[in-house]
């Protein structure tokens, strides 16, 4: 049989229950801005009733505290989306710098443009036919000579810069991974030593912000050990956090840049191909932009070598037979020779207009220079249209780089916005929750107010008068 | 379903995205351009490099070919005005082989033969721009000196027999040049060697010989007009290759115009749609974020 005062002591957990539940909501809508903060929801729990003869009597509500709305697979998911994305859109800013070292010609006046370097400088070569002894026409040689080993070179001395400061910007992610690595050994300890077997809550909001903050940067995959643990590994599958323990990755100079070492592997290649911002700082420097210098030195070693030859195989005003001299310096091999190129004739006299033995008026050696510009000297290709490859190269890798940049942004947004829906505070549904437990308060209150009410009469034995 | 509660934030993302549109297009118009980084189009950026390789190939080659032109012409007048001092030549020579003519006539057509040697050798030392055009590729040394020394006089020639060429863009190969030893000294027409016979036949003042050198003068003038019809067939091959490649180069210029450039009414559409796209999205953005539950509490 019920009494008043088990009535009363109900409505007391009611009261309880519904100032915790509030102050459930009240947290919520402290961290309603909070993007690493998961929604919490109260979680309410039938008291044990109590049977008198056969009889349950109800025994009141407790309020066992808020949990987290969180959805481990779902936010997995984001992480390895996140980290593709980050990776592409790293990739992506490099690749923009590259293309600005090929700009678009838009007619004969364009300066910096390399594919018109090598036309002028073919041109003035057939320009010098029609009066192989002019100086002012071989001064137009050695000047067009000049323009294009000035611009090749400076293309290579920007895409080596830019190696530099890639290298750097994947140093300096290597030691943030290394901080988050570390941050989340710790958190992990405390997760295993606090709630080995249910959501950590804010530590878990703590962890799963450290997952963010480390998809951005790296690749990884991640594994749930006993106790609610968690051990890292990179894509490629090198340790890096196994449940307490971290690993740092660690850095050394292999070949004049940056290579990466976790447990004594060399892992450079893996992190390239492996995602996050590293991944496309390190595609950037391994693969695209030695490709486009690979094809600049060839582009000039082409050109240098096969003028230099024709130049040593015909006769100068000097009247040097087959020894004029090299017009740009001539490259031991083909690394490296685009940043190396320049001219290094300096008298317009040097240049051999002449067929060997020949006159000064002859200009069988112009014509063979002139026709390099269509023989296919480089790569099996004329110089023009080797160049033109290298365009759509760099081109097609930028453009390629941006549709994965935007669909993988797009699905980040997407994935973001099925998370910020399950765990995002959302102050609509808050304010109403928040209506829900101040009137279920106010509802325990009235009961109490009846309750008191009904124990005076009891206690006055009723005369009412006596208390009240 | 429980909805995004920070949608309205993901919306910034989008007005982002149209001004960076906006921003693209801006830059096409002010530009006229339509592809301005080779990423855009990496296609028509490796087309457009080698389209105005081609372009400039051809413009160049235009300017180069009026210069030759211009020296051929010279070469062509010169060796004009050489056949029109041998024809007076010949009838000076015919002259003094109708027998009619005393000694001192006969004298006398030796020195105006003289005078008109001189002047054909004068004209085989013509010279462009500092550049003699018939001593084969040693256009910086005369062609020809007279030595008045023998008799008949001789002529030496300071040349070679160099012939140079100038290539167009389409691979075909101009001659530019008539060396002297083959227009003026030919073994098969001696233009200057006959000269100097007959004006040394005459001198002697019998003209002995004279009908045999003046044979040889008139097959030295038909073998000279053979070579001019070399220097004339460059004349007109190099204005047609000149002209060919004028008319090229138009049609890659506009090829290339309509690969590269923007299509301005279609740019300031999208332009005007993108405007209001994003005056739309900036309005939605006010107005949903201006609400929520608790105003109501």
């Amino acid at each position: 049989m019920g009494t008043i005062s088990s009535a009363l002591s109900l409505v007391d957990s009611a009261l309880n229950a519904d100032q915790a539940a509030l102050d459930v909501v009240a947290n919520n809508v402290a961290n309603a801005s909070n993007t690493t903060y998961t929604r919490q929801v109260p979680n309410w729990e039938e008291n044990q009733p109590i049977y008198l003869n056969g009889v349950a009597y109800g025994a009141g509500v407790t309020m066992t505290g808020g949990v987290s709305q969180r959805d481990n697979v779902l936010d997995q998911r984001l992480q390895q989306q996140t980290q593709s994305s980050s990776s592409a859109s790293a990739l992506l800013t490099a690749l923009n710098t590259i293309q600005s070292s090929f700009p678009v010609a838009s007619g004969s006046g364009t300066s910096g443009d390399i594919g018109t370097d090598i036309t002028s400088f073919f041109n003035s070569f057939t320009q010098l036919e029609s009066n192989p002894s002019s100086n002012p026409l071989r001064q137009q040689v050695l000047s067009s000579a000049a323009t294009l080993a000035g611009d090749i070179s400076s293309v290579a001395t920007s895409l080596n810069q830019q190696t530099a400061s890639l290298d750097q910007s994947a140093s300096t992610v290597a030691s943030q991974v290394n901080s988050l690595t570390t941050s989340l050994a710790q958190v992990n300890l405390q997760i295993q030593a606090l709630s080995p077997n249910q959501d950590a809550g804010t530590l878990e909001d703590q962890r799963q912000s450290d997952l963010t903050k480390l998809s951005q940067l790296i690749g990884f995959n991640q594994i749930r050990t006993e106790n609610n643990g968690l051990s890292i590994a990179t894509t490629a599958g090198q340790l890096l956090v196994s449940e307490g323990a971290s690993v740092q990755i660690t850095t050394g100079t292999v070949n004049g840049v940056t290579h990466f070492f976790a447990g004594g592997t060399d892992i450079t290649s893996a992190l390239a191909s492996g995602g996050g911002q590293i991944g496309g700082l390190l595609t950037a420097r391994d693969q695209n932009i030695p490709a486009a210098l690979t094809s600049l030195d060839q582009l000039a070693y082409g050109i240098s070598t096969q003028i230099n030859t024709v130049n040593n195989a015909g006769t100068d005003l000097a009247g040097n037979n087959g020894n004029a001299g090299d017009i740009f310096n001539a490259p031991a091999q083909v690394a490296g020779s685009a940043e190396a190129m320049v001219v290094v004739m300096t008298n317009p006299d040097n240049i051999a207009a002449a067929g060997l033995g020949k006159g000064v008026g002859d200009d069988s050696n112009a014509v063979a220079a002139a026709s390099l510009a269509t023989s296919t000297i480089i790569g099996g290709e004329t110089p023009s249209n080797f160049y033109s490859n290298l365009v759509s190269t760099v081109g097609d890798s930028v453009s390629s780089a941006t549709n994965e940049n935007t669909a993988l942004n797009a699905s980040v947004t997407q994935l973001q916005s099925q998370v910020s829906a399950l765990s995002g505070v959302n102050l609509d549904e808050e304010a109403s929750n928040m209506q829900q437990f101040q009137r279920s308060y106010q509802a325990a209150s009235q009961a109490f107010t009846i309750l008191n009410t009904i124990m005076a009469a009891a206690i006055n034995m009723g005369v009412e008068t006596a208390v009240s | 379903m429980r909805v995004d509660p920070f949608y309205i934030v993901n919306l910034s993302g989008a007005l982002d995205q149209t001004q960076s549109t906006q921003q693209q297009l801006t830059n096409e118009i002010s530009s006229g351009l339509g592809v301005n980084t080779i990423g855009q189009n990496p296609v028509a950026a490796a087309q457009n490099v080698q389209l105005l390789n081609e372009i400039q190939t051809e413009d160049s080659f235009t300017q180069t070919s009026s210069l030759s032109q211009g020296m051929l012409q010279v070469a062509d007048s010169a060796l004009g005005s050489v056949v029109t001092q041998l024809n007076q030549a010949i009838s000076l020579a015919t002259q003094g082989t109708n027998g009619t003519l005393n000694s001192s006539d006969l004298k006398s057509i030796s020195n105006q033969i003289a005078g008109i040697r001189d002047e054909v050798i004068s004209l085989a030392n013509t010279s462009y721009q500092g550049q003699y055009l018939f001593s084969g590729s040693q256009t910086g040394s005369i062609p020809f000196s007279l030595n008045s020394g023998t008799s008949p006089a001789t002529v030496t020639y300071n040349g070679d027999s160099n012939v140079s060429v100038l290539q167009t863009p389409s691979g075909q190969s101009i001659q530019l040049n008539l060396p002297g030893n083959q227009v003026f000294s030919s073994p098969s027409g001696d233009v200057l060697g006959a000269l100097n016979n007959l004006v040394a036949d005459f001198a002697s003042g019998n003209g002995n010989g004279a009908p045999t050198d003046l044979a040889n003068l008139n097959t030295a003038l038909n073998f000279l007009d053979q070579q001019r019809v070399t220097l004339d067939n460059s004349i007109s091959r190099l204005t047609d290759a000149s002209s060919a490649a004028t008319a090229e180069s138009t049609q890659l210029l506009n090829v290339q115009t309509n690969l590269m450039q923007a299509d301005i009414p279609a740019v300031s559409t999208q332009l005007s749609l993108t405007e209001s796209q994003q005056t739309a999205l900036i309005n939605v953005i006010a107005a949903l974020g201006s609400g929520s539950l608790f105003d109501k509490l």
